[in-house]
């Protein structure tokens, strides 16, 4: 029989306990490779697989945990050669009695952000075990341990794309109700269940007794089969078992039927014992069948936002009409995309669109840097916001949760190319009410072109609650109707289609004066017309403030907590914040602009340079109080007067009057690109990159373009960016010993290529002598001295 | 035994930062508090440890289960000892996170944030140090010596993180340039001696500033022993 058959017959379904446990059992020593048991010792895989099959087990996992390329690295062995014989094994003690499921745990590193792994490195590996268990004649493909939702990710994406197989995927939480990583039950459910997992549950964690809240919440957010393999109980800290035994395991099973478990079996610690008692307490049990009424929602890997309310789209990540946005598109500034980003949620978005449509820069690629740098700092679902599959596709592949695909409309063509993309990857889509012939004059016809997505997400196998339709705003200065018309298609949509609604607010006042009061009174309209997602701007006051005073007033913000925790003590004003999350300025111009950068004061750096520049050329406060300010703490931090804390605040503060000189600036033609450029990279291998930041803030304070290209950077990318932009100058920086070859290397392959440029290196473990030695032009022993070098290089 | 961080010491965060305590304007004393709280909100510590029998060899130092720890450094260190306890500890995730949001918009509370969290490790081993001194009555203990001092390689990183099943049950883990992740962790060796031992310092070998430490940069040290 079948696994997807096995799940839909009634009653428990056992699964196999613990091989790590058996195999010490056996006599296999700490040390030793666990994933070459069916290599080394076939027949004590035999035996545990037959024991477990004995024991009621109706799915054998095949003994290939870690039997991926990272961690077989040190046994010499190929993944075919330990997949296929552990599959055999397993499938010889099946006999027909039970399936056999290739089992596929973690590979033993993080990755990104928090680790170094790239995404598409893990889908290869994953790939690699998939392809050789089905060639082995696995039954079904299990993704086990997972403490991170994107590498369960990964290996789903990896099962999909190379096989047929069923497939089950089960995560570890701590008590807490998190994985390590911080992933949520919620979160992962939406996101696997998307992407096309047959089960979901969790395994090995805790104890059977912790896991009805695990269920419970599971269980809130899936449709698919729960299935339940926790350990033996809590284990002991030295290492030394578990407290909980067979028979207190197979009673605190049994009762797991109440919450809707499917799969039932045991992680570390269990033995045959455990899963023969576990079987028999479960026979005659039936399961009880809950509602399983999973709501419209969106998440990231950490963070749900249920679309059960007003849920506000921070517009800001978007060049349109963004001279800054724009420049730092071109400029491949992924920090200025971040803090709008951490501002926008600071303002109190929930979801972020994200749109790098430039029509001079590569934007697929943009698209999936600005995702995975987005993911590093903030938990907020991000709505990914192109026209292009390609671009969708490469952001979708990376985003890790369930995301919003901004957007499709009722062109046949458009449905046909992104559906299919957003079902793959489980996200969310808008429809816009729109076709090949513009945007409809009547209500009627924009209910039929919402109707036509609607039917091609059905048909694509998207579910209902996952379309939302944006019925267009129109400008009303322009079409006085529009606003009207607007309103009742979004009424229709709502209650005809019963789809959510997402609109963007701003549009409506273009060309008018007082344009927050306009754009806050059609929000509020629209909100009463039945709005889910306003797309807006999350720093103008005014516009938080209607979406916060209406879930006040429809009795949706319960005992008035979020509007007075907002408004408790707060003025709201109808002016746009500023988009940093820098605290209130003081009034600007009672110090001079050089004694606030000596003191370091951030807030206070952005207003003098706003008004010197009423009396100043840009240009002469750069060079005649900027400079000098800078080169003043840098003699002080040199002398030991003033220390690396003061020199970066003082960096920080310039940099702030720079933001304001640069807005000026740009526009005046010639006037945009600065000295330079200087490359500067953590070498491959290396993720320390605390110093290399400061030394790019520094550098950038004195008028330096800097392409950061972050950490852990291969050799030929330093190479390729020192080419493309023509950069005269490369930082590199090393912080471990181990990591100091990849500096070389990079080294090297500059000189290689016989690139014109000059190379500065600095961090912890350099030394002038080493740096000569690699072929570094010079060696910085502080972010001060990298300026030095490159005043001595650029000017 | 879970280990909770209450406060940290600030005048190590600003030796971290390079900054003598001592000459700290109020503002940056107060970078330093305000970043000691975020990070004692944000880490969640965990760890884990084993206790090994050791036999001496001539290149280094064998546990029990097999894996040999190489160098001359660490077969003096551990030269009184019978016994030692491998451990890990980790902030976990939360601490990388935290210093990853500042890192793209304020570099100064970025590396407050960083040498707070490289406290918050120490104070973390401290305890666990003392927890794991308690199970031994009666013995010594040599500073806790780590992969990276003296002529211990960092490559024994993934065999130590193997030995205490770090990656499942703190969720500690090595990159392939040996890189603990995340990024605020330790492993560390206790030697455990029946008998009295010679007082050695760890200094600054085993400094989380280390290399980076700018008073070791212009040939001084900090004063912390």
């Amino acid at each position: 029989m079948e696994f997807r058959e096995l799940l839909k017959i009634p009653g428990p379904v056992i699964l196999d306990g613990g091989t790590g446990t058996m195999l010490q059992a056996k006599g296999l020593t700490l040390g030793e490779a666990p994933e070459l048991a069916a290599l080394d010792h076939p027949d004590w895989m035999e035996d545990i697989h037959r024991a477990y099959a004995e024991a009621g087990a109706q799915i054998l996992y095949a003994n290939t945990f870690g039997a991926n390329r990272e961690k077989l690295r040190r046994t010499g062995k190929t993944v075919a050669e330990v997949v296929a014989p552990s599959v055999a094994a397993a499938k010889k003690a099946a006999g027909g009695r039970a399936l056999v499921a290739l089992d596929i745990g973690p590979i033993g590193q993080l990755l990104e952000p928090t680790g170094i792994l790239k995404f598409e490195e893990a889908v290869d590996i994953f790939k690699e075990v998939v392809r050789a268990g089905a060639e082995a004649g696995a039954d079904l493909a299990v993704i086990e341990t997972m403490t991170d939702l994107q590498e369960a990710r990964a290996a789903l994406l990896a099962v999909k794309e190379c096989s047929d197989l069923p497939v089950m995927i089960t995560m570890t939480y701590e008590e807490r109700g998190r994985t390590f990583l911080g992933c949520d039950p919620a979160s992962v459910a939406l996101t696997l269940e998307g992407m096309g997992a047959d089960a979901i549950g969790v395994n090995c964690s805790l104890g059977p007794r912790e896991m009805p809240p695990l269920v419970e919440k599971l269980i809130r957010w899936t449709t698919l089969p729960i299935a339940v393999k926790p350990n033996a109980g809590l284990p002991d800290p030295g290492g030394a078992g578990y407290d909980i035994t067979a028979e207190e395991f197979a009673q605190s099973m049994a009762q797991l039927t109440d919450l809707g478990v499917k799969l039932y079996g045991g992680c570390c610690g269990t033995t045959p014992e455990y899963i023969a008692r576990m079987a028999k307490a479960l026979e005659g049990r039936t399961i009880r069948e809950l509602p399983r009424n999973v709501p419209a929602a969106v998440c990231s890997g950490t963070c749900t936002i249920p679309v059960d309310r007003v849920r506000v789209i921070g517009e800001r990540i978007n060049p349109t009409g963004k001279k800054l946005m724009k420049e730092a598109l071109r400029r491949g500034d992924v920090d200025y995309m971040l803090n709008q980003a951490l501002a926008q949620t600071g303002a109190g978005a929930d979801i972020l669109d994200v749109n790098v449509g430039l029509p001079e820069i590569d934007e697929a690629d943009m698209m999936v840097k600005v995702v995975k740098a987005l993911q590093g700092v903030t938990d907020a679902p991000l709505q990914l916001d192109s026209t292009d599959p390609k671009v969708l596709e490469g952001a979708l592949r990376v985003y890790c949760g369930k995301a919003i695909v901004n957007s499709v409309n009722g062109d046949e063509e458009v449905l046909d190319a992104i559906l299919p993309l957003v079902k793959k990857y489980g996200a969310a889509v808008v429809g816009l009410t729109l076709d090949k012939n513009g945007i409809p004059k009547t209500v009627q016809a924009r209910m039929e072109i919402a109707k036509r997505i609607l039917d091609k997400a059905l048909f694509y196998g998207i579910r209902k609650e996952d379309v939302y339709i944006d019925c267009l705003t129109l400008t009303v200065s322009a079409e006085p109707e529009g606003a009207a018309q607007t309103l009742e298609a979004l009424r229709r949509v709502k209650a005809e289609l019963g789809l959510k609604t997402v609109l963007g607010v701003s549009n409506i006042s273009f060309g008018l004066p007082a344009r927050a009061l306009v754009n806050q009174n059609f929000l509020t309209l629209a909100m009463s017309a039945g709005l889910d997602l306003p797309i807006l701007n999350p720093n103008v006051d005014s516009m938080m403030a209607a979406v916060r005073s209406y879930h006040l007033l429809m009795n949706i913000d319960r005992d008035a907590r979020d509007f007075i925790a907002a408004y408790g003590d707060a003025q709201v004003s109808t002016t746009i914040t500023a988009g940093k999350a820098a605290p209130a300025a003081a009034p600007a111009g009672e110090r001079d602009l050089a004694q606030v950068v000596e003191a370091g004061l951030k807030g206070e750096a952005g207003p003098a340079a706003r008004k010197l520049l009423e009396t100043v050329p840009p240009m002469t406060l750069v060079d005649d109080i900027l400079i000098p300010a800078l080169d003043k703490v840098g003699a002080d931090f040199e002398a030991g007067r003033v220390f690396l804390p003061q020199l970066i605040q003082s960096a920080g503060a310039a940099q702030a009057a720079f933001e304001v000189i640069r807005e000026q600036l740009s526009g005046q033609p010639g006037q945009e690109s600065g000295k330079g450029p200087i490359v500067l990279a953590t070498v491959k291998g290396d993720i320390h990159d605390i110093g290399k930041n400061i030394v790019k803030v520094l550098l950038e304070n004195y008028g330096y373009t800097v392409i950061d290209l972050g950490k852990d950077v291969e050799p030929a990318a330093v190479a390729q960016a020192v080419r493309t932009h023509g950069a005269p100058l490369v930082g590199l920086s090393a912080l471990m010993t181990t990591t100091l070859k990849s500096m070389a290397d990079t080294i090297a392959l500059l000189r290689a290529e016989e690139l014109p440029c000059k190379v500065v290196v600095g961090g912890a473990v350099l030394t002038p002598e080493y740096a000569g030695q690699i072929g570094a032009d010079f060696y910085a022993k502080d972010a001060k001295e990298s300026v030095d070098v490159a005043r001595k290089v650029i000017g | 035994m879970p280990i909770t961080l209450s406060k940290l010491n600030i005048d190590e965060v600003l030796r971290y930062m390079g900054c003598p305590p001592d000459k700290a304007d109020p503002a940056t004393r107060a970078l330093a508090e305000d970043c000691a709280a975020q990070v004692l909100r944000a880490v969640q510590p965990r760890w884990s440890y084993r206790v090994f029998e050791l036999t001496p060899e001539e290149g280094g130092v064998r546990l029990s289960c097999g894996l040999l720890l190489p160098g001359r450094d660490i077969k003096a260190h551990l030269q009184d000892c019978r016994r030692a306890v491998l451990f890990c500890a980790t902030l976990s995730a939360g601490a990388d996170a935290l210093i990853r949001r500042a890192e793209s918009g304020d570099m100064a509370k970025a590396l407050a944030l960083d040498c707070a969290a490289a406290a918050a490790v120490e104070e973390v081993c401290d305890q666990i140090e003392e927890e794991l001194q308690g199970m031994f009555p009666g013995c010594a203990f040599p500073f806790r010596f780590s992969p990276g001092y003296g002529d211990l390689p960092l490559s024994l990183q993934n065999d130590l993180l193997d030995l205490l099943d770090a990656p499942r049950r703190v969720g500690l883990t090595a990159s392939a340039s040996h890189i603990l992740l995340p990024r605020k962790s330790v492993t560390a060796i206790l030697g455990v001696a029946d008998g009295p031992i010679e007082k050695t310092i760890r200094s600054c070998l085993g400094c989380p500033a280390h290399d980076g430490c700018q008073y070791r940069k212009s040939g001084g040290h900090c004063g912390i022993s």
